[in-house]
């Protein structure tokens, strides 16, 4: 359920929407949203300016870069930046996934020399887990770490990841071991991307942003660059991919979207309209509710599964119903001279598939729940 | 030219050909891909081609539509055949025509109009426009003919990055009035079918690539398809399709043409939105038609009419 927030919340909200509505700021998220397709930015000024502040992984300890908030002022900015349409991949990847991993699960050295600069908006790190034909099944990945000296070399293919382009290191999920539990002999290792022994290629498709083809070319990688225990990734995996599914990136979204929907929409769409906003209502309430477990250190993974489906879901819905109810004029592109509400339907529409794919598909959700809320036979 | 069934059009589009119809008015985003110029000369080769085969006169237009929206042909033929059931002075012969009608006002005079239409499909490849407008009049529809000085055109920006153009008519000369407004509601359901046909051909092909996939994409040891969760999605959406495509082939279906357009756009984007998660993120890559499927689906679920607009329109006249 929804937090009390406190009047400095409160206030500490007030203050991020205003500097998020700043005429420089709006202007420059616009300005981002034009780029040509494949020119997409990295981490932009408003991205650097709220790391000044400490304010973009807030939750983090100040020496690292944040304040000693609590993930509920985390939880505000995320969603404020969302809401006000600040490209969040980069953002998320590096901070809740990256970020967060190393957080909980690295080591003091890991901590100090990536954490800051994260923190600060100065650097970003992306994500290398899935491979071609290894998505949902990720237990079955090929990337191999072969031996060599007191490290590694990893070689494989990762693709479907973004912001490898912007990214100065990549947390990336590779075999160490096999056996008969192909769950066991993964490791996890933070992975410098702009180096040699590392190709990324660009993967046109359907959304705003590209996908990367990442080679990892024999690439060495050193006992320090390990996170977490080697062989048992899957662990780490497993503490902090739930710990993004909050769906308040989704919820956020859908909010967004049916903002411009509402402003937009022509007589006639009343009821579809309240349909819609309640959903997002209730969308918003599962993430929060994954919020607040995290707030009282009682993740519940059953919660967050019910927030990743029902969010994705519901801002995947928001994305289609803009064309429903919109007609053509919703499918302008932000491009486009005479696009509504900066384009922000087509961009929707164009992202909206990944939602229910990426960070746990929707199937995954869906089993996890029958399997262990309803306790049907697995 | 005889009037011809649409088998050897089907035949038509092969195996060879049938994926470059399908990309022949996609820009690619990003890099690589062929220009538009490529594009352009493959059109009007397939424009040839589907007349040549009689295409323009068939017996079984409802059928074409249903054809052409399953090898998602992108082209001016389904606005071509609801021109020509208008009855003009002019003989059209078999030239392509784009529909910019609109029930908006226009200024008129005798020989000129002046409109701005937007998405109008194919704009720049056509040698007709049917423009439609209101004025004191009421009604009505003028035969334009294309390359005048006084139209111009723009190409959007927009989620098919296909062939969707504003057009401005500027004191654009008319070649011909037609029709009163009942022969408009005429060829306009008879429009209506063929798009929602064309919908349904659209949808049915998604769901066979979908399908496909799941015959052979493993995960967790398995082909995907022997998920049941999966295999009864899929069902449900051919179960759809089938009640859909009854509606669009029924005797009756222009009688109740905007709400039968209506189910058929809800019932595009809801198969393609279904199977582009079929295919998981390769889906979404520039080369997969799963993702070219659900961007069409988009544009032409919409092109005559929204479902509201469609419904609330059905139920008034049910009044």
């Amino acid at each position: 359920m929804m937090p009390a927030f406190t009047p400095e919340q409160d206030g500490f909200r007030e203050e991020l929407c205003k500097l998020l509505c700043e005429d420089d700021v709006r202007g420059e998220i616009a300005r981002s949203r034009r780029m040509p397709y494949g020119q997409e930015s990295g981490l932009l000024d408003v991205h650097r300016r709220l790391g000044k502040l400490g304010r973009l992984a807030i939750n983090w300890p100040e020496r690292y870069g944040g304040a000693d908030a609590t993930i509920v002022e985390k939880a505000i900015v995320t969603e404020e930046m969302i809401r006000h349409g600040v490209p969040e991949n980069v953002h998320s990847l590096g901070i809740d996934i990256v970020g967060m991993a190393i957080h909980l699960f690295g080591t003091q050295e890991q901590r100090e020399r990536y954490l800051p600069g994260l923190a600060r908006g100065e650097i970003t790190a992306n994500v290398l887990f899935s491979e071609p034909g290894v998505g949902s099944d990720l237990a079955s990945l090929t990337t191999r770490a072969e031996p060599d000296g007191d490290g590694w070399r990893l070689s494989g293919r990762k693709i479907y990841n973004m912001k490898a382009q912007h990214s100065e290191f990549a947390l990336c999920a590779a075999r160490t071991s096999t056996g008969p539990v192909n769950f066991f002999g993964i490791t996890l290792f933070l992975v410098p991307l702009q180096s040699m022994g590392v190709v990324i290629e660009p993967v046109w498709n359907l959304s705003e942003e590209r996908f990367d083809l990442v080679t990892l070319d024999g690439i060495r990688v050193g006992p320090e660059d390990v996170l977490g225990e080697v062989d048992d990734g899957w662990q780490v995996l497993g503490k902090v991919l739930p710990l993004e599914r909050t769906g308040l990136d989704h919820s956020a979204k859908a909010e967004r979207t049916l903002a411009a929907l509402r402003a937009h929409a022509p007589p006639g769409c009343e009821q579809r309209l309240v349909e819609l906003e309640t959903r997002v209502r209730a969308a918003r309430l599962l993430a929060w509710r994954c919020v607040a477990n995290l707030h009282d250190g009682r993740p519940d993974e059953v919660h967050s599964a019910t927030a990743k489906w029902y969010t994705s879901e519901t801002a995947k819905e928001v994305s289609v119903a803009a064309v429903e109810l919109l007609g053509p004029q919703a499918l302008l592109d932000a491009r486009d001279p005479e696009a509504i509400a900066d384009g922000v339907f087509d961009a929707a529409l164009r992202e909206a598939p990944g939602l229910t794919l990426a960070q746990g598909s929707s199937e995954i959700m869906l089993f996890f729940v029958a399997t262990s809320k309803l306790g049907l036979p697995s | 030219m005889t009037t011809v069934g649409t088998e050897a059009i089907a035949g038509f589009f092969d195996d060879d050909l049938a994926p470059l119809v399908r990309r022949m008015a996609d820009r690619p985003r990003g890099e690589g891909g062929g220009s538009d110029e490529d594009s352009r000369e493959m059109r009007a080769m397939v424009w040839q081609g589907l007349a040549g085969l009689g295409a323009l006169d068939t017996a079984e237009p409802v059928r074409l539509a249903e054809l052409l929206g399953s090898a998602l042909y992108q082209g001016p033929l389904l606005d071509t055949l609801t021109a020509r059931e208008l009855a003009w002075d002019v003989d059209l012969g078999q030239a392509p025509v784009a529909l910019a009608v609109a029930a908006e006002p226009w200024s008129v005079t005798n020989e000129t109009i002046s409109a701005r239409r937007t998405f109008v499909g194919f704009a720049a490849e056509v040698d007709h426009f049917v423009v439609g407008g209101v004025d004191s009049a009421g009604p009505r529809l003028a035969l334009v003919r294309a390359g005048q000085p006084s139209i111009t055109l723009r190409r959007y920006e927009e989620t098919s990055r296909g062939e969707a153009y504003e057009v401005e008519f500027a004191d654009a000369t008319v070649a011909a009035w037609a029709g009163s407004a009942t022969a408009w509601a005429a060829a306009l359901a008879h429009a209506r079918v063929r798009q929602a046909a064309y919908l349904v051909g659209l949808a049915q092909a998604a769901l066979d690539h979908a399908v496909a996939y799941a015959k052979t994409r493993r995960q967790f040891g398995q082909p995907i398809g022997k998920f049941q969760g999966l295999a009864f999605r899929l069902s449900e959406l051919s179960m759809h399709i089938d009640a859909t495509r009854m509606l669009v082939h029924d005797r009756d279906a222009a009688e109740h043409a905007a709400a039968g357009l209506a189910a058929a756009s809800d019932l595009a984007r809801t198969v393609t939105t279904r199977t582009m998660q079929i295919h998981g993120a390769a889906g979404m890559l520039a080369d997969n038609d799963a993702q070219l499927y659900y961007r069409r689906a988009a544009v032409e679920s919409v092109r005559l009419g929204t479902p509201s607009q469609l419904r609330r329109e059905t139920y008034v006249a049910q009044e």
